[in-house]
């Protein structure tokens, strides 16, 4: 059956994972809210010049022409979108400006459990706000919004982007062995990372420190292992905004979530702060996503500092499938259909989830259906207009 | 499932002797895993727990990948091939082998350039793809599941793409080694969460490795 099949990398959703997915996406919005982020969609599709405004990633988008020449992308993210749209209508607004929204998003990837080329991503984005404070705002909701969703035993790993570039910027080597040492540290290839800087001319103290980077991961201290940072300004500008960040978190009282992790750079050019990323060891994958991006919106034509983060309601959905109880269901049936909607709506008016027989089955048809299906209860309404069970 | 148990997918077959023995001296037990041939998972109470699952080394990354197990002990070539998104952490320096394109001995005096829109026999599609399309050149790459030297004898392809590690083979079928793609070693790699989750159990067990490779 060919007419059955669908595109490599999708999925269809059924009722058992969608009630899990909108029970999340209900909590994380009434959070949300409840903070003052207020919710916007983009269009499923746009330019490919604003989605490679966020960076070159062209070999994982979706292209397609429209019929006058324009080449579309698939939006493989929210954050590029909303840059957009709040360059477009959001100018004149008092900043920050708090968004947040729930949308699906495609990327051409490598399908493979929990890592779809459809995937619904909710989040935040804080717009109009540098320092802090904005940052502990954005990713004490990151951790806020996990323990709503009942996730006790996750953490959130911080990094500063700064530390990484301006390490790498010391090294004054050729933009193309930059990349190259960016691309692997990005890849975790710490064998790799390690071989390439062995062969780059610069101070072997600096080539450690860089490759040590990927497994430094603890607390505040860990910063104390950056030996050549401190001759550097914008590194130690770097060091200094994490540290306050995670001060602000630690006022905040989520510190027992928090870490510091060097090996943190997100895949995304245009993060320019603070960045980190959420896991719980449920599951072999990272559940969020986000930092700092204050040049993405001046790209647009709006120049103003951003932070903001997505979490991958797939893959949140696979931790916590089945964590809440069902509702019982009640099936009416009978022979006065009229009595039976009245009845039906009585019920449903406090609370109670009912469906009718629309099939005009009698009493021991209906019994016979629900044998065997626990969380069904059977009302019969008699010929007397009552209820028996 | 216990919460702190380390779970580490070693290749089986020519790289298992090895390992043991750097497992060993790395402190971690490895009592009856090469006397055993058909278990494949063994398990060591202790702080922490330790569990080896030993299966085939194409199979290793994704164990890894998915978190299925923590750490995994496998060939570059492995990881190069199927380019899974693994935390490789070592060079482990054993098992050395190199991908090489190789020709049949009669056609020597040739270069690379001369292999545009040749057929090539491999085990390593996307190595061989990828090294042809970096140089710009085209190659018809036919996946073969072993025995790749078989191929030019029979006229099935015109070159190979494939592991060496002697070199014998290669000269038993009449075949010389026109260039070296990449050499590969054993790695260690560890699944990306894994390596956060239990840092620290895996950071300290990465020093002691990493310093008994340098040793030697």
């Amino acid at each position: 059956m060919r007419n059955r099949e669908i595109p490599k990398g999708l999925r269809d959703l059924l009722p058992e994972e969608m009630k899990t997915r909108r029970r999340l996406e209900k909590k994380a919005a009434e959070l949300f809210t409840s903070c003052g982020y207020d919710e916007v969609l983009t269009p499923t599709f746009e330019f490919l010049e604003v989605v490679e405004a966020g960076g070159n990633i062209r070999e994982k988008l979706f292209l397609f022409m429209d019929r006058e020449g324009g080449i579309l992308s698939l939006r493989p993210e929210m954050t590029v979108s909303i840059a957009r749209l709040a360059a477009t209508h959001l100018q004149e607004e008092m900043l920050p400006r708090r968004l947040f929204y729930s949308a699906n998003v495609f990327r051409h990837v490598q399908p493979h459990l929990a890592q779809y080329r459809e995937f619904w991503q909710t989040g935040i984005e804080l717009l109009g706000a540098a320092g802090p404070r904005a940052d502990a705002e954005v990713i004490g909701l990151a951790v806020q919004v996990m323990r709503e969703f009942g996730l006790d035993n996750f953490k959130v790993s911080l990094n500063h982007i700064g530390i990484f570039n301006s390490l790498l910027d010391m090294c004054e080597i050729k933009p193309q062995d930059q990349e190259l040492v960016r691309r692997l540290a990005t890849k975790k290839d710490l064998v790799g990372l390690t071989e390439a800087l062995d062969r780059l001319p610069a101070d072997d103290l600096l080539k450690e420190t860089i490759a040590l980077l990927p497994t430094l991961h603890g607390g505040l201290e860990v910063l104390n292992k950056l030996p050549c940072i401190e001759n550097n300004p914008s590194g130690t500008q770097a060091v200094e905004e994490l540290t306050a960040s995670y001060g602000a978190l630690r006022d905040m009282g989520v510190e027992e979530q928090v870490l510091v992790d060097m090996g943190i750079l997100r895949g995304l050019d245009y993060y320019t702060g603070v960045v980190f990323e959420g896991f719980s060891p449920d599951l072999g994958y990272g559940l969020l996503g986000g930092g700092r991006y204050d040049r993405l919106l001046s790209q647009f034509g709006f120049p103003c500092p951003a932070t903001g983060f997505a979490l991958g309601l797939d893959r949140l959905t696979l931790v916590l499938q089945n964590k809440e109880e069902e509702p019982s269901r009640c099936l009416v049936g009978g022979a006065d259909w009229a009595a039976m909607v009245a009845t039906a709506d009585r019920l449903r008016s406090e609370g109670r989830i009912v469906a009718l027989d629309v099939e005009g089955l009698d009493r021991e048809q209906l019994e016979a259906k629900l044998t065997g299906r626990p969380g069904w209860s059977l009302l019969y309404i008699d010929d007397q207009g009552q209820g028996g069970k | 499932m216990e919460d702190n148990r380390l779970t580490i997918a070693l290749s089986k077959g020519t790289l298992l002797k090895p390992t043991a023995g750097m497992l060993e001296a790395a402190g971690l037990p490895s009592d009856g895993i090469l006397s055993d041939s058909r278990a494949m998972i063994f398990d060591y109470p202790g702080e922490p727990p330790i569990r080896y699952i030993i299966c085939r080394p194409t199979d290793v990354p994704a164990y890894v990948e998915h978190g299925a197990a923590d750490l995994g002990i496998v060939g570059k070539d492995v990881i190069v091939e199927q380019g899974k998104d693994v935390f490789e952490m070592a060079d482990l320096k054993y098992g050395y082998c190199r991908f090489v394109v190789a020709i049949p001995a009669g056609m020597t005096g040739i270069t690379l350039k001369d292999l545009n829109y040749k057929r090539v026999a491999t085990k390593f599609p996307h190595v061989a793809e990828n090294f042809f399309r970096n140089r710009g050149l085209q190659a018809e790459i036919i996946e073969l599941h072993g025995n790749i030297e078989l191929a030019p004898l029979m006229g099935l392809s015109d070159v190979i793409v494939d592991l060496v590690s002697t070199g014998r083979t290669l000269k038993e079928n009449n075949l010389v080694e026109l260039v070296t793609i990449m050499d590969s070693t054993t790695r260690l790699i560890g699944n990306l969460v894994s390596f956060r989750t239990k840092y620290d159990v895996i950071q300290p067990l990465l020093e002691r490795i990493k310093a008994l490779v340098k040793e030697q």
